[in-house]
C-alpha cells in the first residue's frame, strides 16, 4: 500500500507539473486581455498532432517540433490577437472571447479531423515503454521528460516575466493599462506578444502531452474543463497561483485514483471548482498574490 | 524656437467619441519652472486637458506645442520623448511590483542606462520615501507613500512638464500636505507641474498660476495668489468666506459641487 501510495504521488507531482505548463498560457492570456481562452485545449491538441505528425514523418524525436511550432503558434498568439480578440469590445471582451474562442477551437477540432481523420494517435518511441525506479515506485520516462519539459518551460517563462524588460513591461500591462501606457509601453503590442507567449505554451504543452497519451480530434474538450478550474481555483490571471492549484489538483488526482478509480478522480477538478465559486471566488491564489509573478 | 511657454494647448476642443465636446476653445500655457493648477467644478473638464496634453485623448481642433514644437496628435510615447509626463488621478502604481521596479518602469522609454541610475538617484533624494521602501512591494505602501512612488516614476525620463491628475483624491489631510509638499519639491528641481487638484484652494496655494475652468473653457487665469483672494472666487469655487489661510488640516473641502454657470468670462489677468 505504501508503495502504492508513493507511486500515486510522485505521479501526481508529475502531472501536476504538466498542469500547470498547460494552465500557464490560459491563465495568462485571461491576466493580459481577460479573455477566456476555451480554444488553448484545442491548441495544446493541436500542438501534439504537429509533433506526432513530424515524428512520423521524420522518425526523428516529437521534442525536436518545437523549434518549429512554439515560434509558429506565438506568431499565431500575436495574429490572433492583432485581427481578432483586440476588435472586440471592451465592455463585452470576457464574455465574447468565449464565443469567439469557442468557435477557433471548433475549427481547429474540424481540421484535425479533415486532415488526419478521427483514428487515435499516438506516438511511438524508443524509450515509450521505458521506466525508472524513484523512491521504490515505477516511473514512466516520458512522464518524467514531460514534467521535465514543463518544469524547464516555467522556469524560463519566470524568467521572462521577471528579470527582462518585456516581462516587466507585460506586468504592467496585466496589472494597470492605463499606467502602462502613459510610461510609453505599447500595450497593444505587448498584449498581443502576451497572447503569443501563452500560445507558445500550448505549443510545448501539447507536445509534452503527445509523449504519454492517445490523442485524437476531439481530446481538447477533455482538457479544457480541469485546466479552467485551475486557474479559477488558483485565482484568474495568477500564474505561480495556477502553477499551485495545478499541483495541489494533480496530486488529488492522482491519489483518488487509488480508491476510486480514473473516471470519477476526474471529478476532483469540478468539486473543487464548486467549492472555490462558494467559498473564494477570486481564487485561493488569488489576492495579493494574483497578478504577481 | 523655443517658446517662453514650455506648454501650451491652443484653442482645443476635445471628447470622447461622438459625444458632444468636453473641452470647447480651452487655451493653457504652461511657463518653465512654474505650477499651473487647474480648479473647477466637476464636469468642467479639468482631467480631460490632461489627457489631451498626455496624448491620451486627441484633440478635435486646436494645437499643443511643447517647447516650441507642434506636438498635435501625437501618442502618450512619443509625448514622453517631447517631455511630458502624466500621474493618473487615484493609485496607479503596479501594486504587485516593487518600488524599484514601479520607478525602473518610469525610464522604460530610455535605453542609457548610466542616464536611468543617474535618474534614479535623482528621484531618490527628492523623494526620501522611495529610497527608504525601495524593495517593498509598492501595494504594501500607504496612499501617500504609494503616490510619492507615482511622482518618481513620472520624473525618470526627465520631463519638461509633469501632468498631476488630483494627487490629493483619497488622501487624508495631513497627507495630501506631504503630496503637496512634493509638488513644490518638483518645482525647485526645476519641472513644471500642470496640476489638476478638486481642493482648489489648497492647490492655489502651491500653484505659481491658477486657471478657473467651466463647461470646458478657461473662464479666469492669474497669479494664484491673487485668485486665492478674489472674493468672487472664494464664493464659487473655495467653499466660499473669501481668502483665508488654508491648512487643509482645518479645510479640506473640495469645490466639488457644480458652480452657477459663469454669464460672462472675467478678463484673463496675465
Amino acid at each position: 500500500m505504501t508503495a502504492l501510495i508513493t507511486q500515486a504521488v510522485i505521479l501526481g507531482i508529475l502531472l501536476g507539473g504538466l498542469y500547470a505548463l498547460l494552465a500557464a498560457g490560459l491563465t495568462l492570456y485571461f491576466g493580459v486581455m481577460r479573455v477566456v481562452m476555451i480554444a488553448h485545449s484545442a491548441f495544446l491538441i493541436l500542438a501534439a498532432y504537429l509533433a506526432w505528425a513530424f515524428n512520423r514523418a521524420t522518425g526523428i524525436d516529437p521534442l525536436f517540433s518545437l523549434v518549429a511550432t512554439v515560434p509558429l503558434f506565438f506568431l499565431l498568439g500575436v495574429v490572433m490577437q492583432r485581427f481578432l480578440l483586440s476588435r472586440l469590445k471592451p465592455a463585452t471582451l470576457t464574455m465574447m472571447s468565449v464565443l469567439l474562442t469557442f468557435a477557433i477551437a471548433l475549427i481547429i477540432e474540424g481540421m484535425l479531423g479533415f486532415v488526419w481523420t478521427g483514428t487515435q494517435r499516438r506516438i511511438s518511441l524508443s524509450y515509450s515503454t521505458a521506466s525508472l525506479e524513484v523512491f521504490g515506485a515505477n516511473i514512466a520516462v516520458v512522464k518524467l521528460v514531460a514534467f521535465g519539459l514543463a518544469a524547464v518551460s516555467l522556469l524560463a517563462l519566470y524568467l521572462l516575466m521577471k528579470a527582462t524588460s518585456f516581462g516587466q513591461a507585460l506586468r504592467a500591462t496585466i496589472q494597470h493599462k492605463e499606467a502602462a501606457a502613459l510610461l510609453g509601453i505599447d500595450t497593444e503590442k505587448v498584449a498581443g506578444y502576451g497572447f503569443g507567449l501563452g500560445l507558445a505554451t500550448a505549443a510545448i504543452g501539447g507536445t509534452a502531452l503527445a509523449l504519454d497519451s492517445t490523442i485524437y480530434p476531439s481530446l481538447h474538450w477533455h482538457w479544457i474543463g480541469p485546466l479552467m478550474a485551475i486557474i479559477v481555483v488558483g485565482g484568474l490571471g495568477s500564474i505561480p497561483g495556477a502553477a499551485i492549484a495545478a499541483l495541489v489538483l494533480g496530486l488529488s488526482q492522482s491519489l483518488l485514483q487509488i480508491p476510486l478509480g480514473t473516471t470519477w478522480a476526474q471529478t476532483v477538478f469540478y468539486l473543487a471548482l464548486f467549492i472555490t465559486l462558494m467559498v473564494r471566488p477570486q481564487g485561493f491564489f488569488g489576492g495579493r498574490l494574483a497578478q504577481r509573478f | 524656437m523655443a517658446s517662453d511657454h514650455l506648454l501650451e494647448l491652443n484653442d482645443i476642443e476635445a471628447g470622447y467619441g461622438r459625444a458632444a465636446l468636453v473641452l470647447r476653445g480651452l487655451t493653457v500655457k504652461v511657463p518653465a519652472g512654474s505650477v499651473v493648477c487647474l480648479v473647477g467644478p466637476n464636469g468642467a473638464g479639468k482631467s480631460t486637458v490632461l489627457k489631451v496634453a498626455s496624448g491620451m485623448l486627441a484633440p478635435r481642433s486646436g494645437s499643443i506645442v511643447v517647447d516650441g514644437e507642434d506636438v498635435t496628435g501625437a501618442g502618450p510615447q512619443s509625448m514622453i520623448r517631447h517631455g511630458l509626463s502624466h500621474v493618473l488621478q487615484g493609485h496607479s502604481v503596479f501594486k504587485e511590483m516593487t518600488v524599484a521596479e514601479n520607478v525602473s518602469l518610469g525610464a522604460y522609454t530610455v535605453k542609457d542606462k548610466a542616464q536611468v541610475q543617474e535618474r534614479v538617484e535623482f528621484v531618490k533624494n527628492l523623494f526620501p520615501v522611495v529610497a527608504d521602501r525601495w524593495a517593498a512591494l509598492a501595494g504594501a505602501l500607504s496612499g501617500g507613500q504609494q503616490k510619492q512612488v507615482e511622482f518618481a516614476r513620472s520624473l525618470m525620463v526627465s520631463p519638461k512638464v509633469v501632468l498631476l491628475d488630483e494627487p490629493s483624491m483619497g488622501l487624508d489631510p495631513k497627507t495630501t500636505s506631504v503630496v503637496f509638499e512634493q509638488v513644490v519639491r518638483m518645482r525647485e528641481a526645476g519641472i513644471a507641474v500642470l496640476l489638476v487638484e478638486q481642493n482648489a484652494r489648497r492647490a492655489l496655494e502651491t500653484a505659481d498660476i491658477g486657471c478657473v475652468l467651466d463647461l470646458g473653457r478657461v473662464h479666469i487665469t492669474g497669479p494664484a495668489p491673487e485668485l486665492l483672494e478674489d472674493p468672487q472666487l472664494a464664493e464659487l469655487y473655495l467653499g466660499g468666506g473669501g481668502a483665508r489661510s488654508a491648512d487643509p488640516a482645518e479645510d479640506p473641502t473640495p469645490s466639488g459641487a457644480r458652480s452657477p454657470e459663469l454669464s460672462s468670462p472675467a478678463p484673463e489677468r496675465t
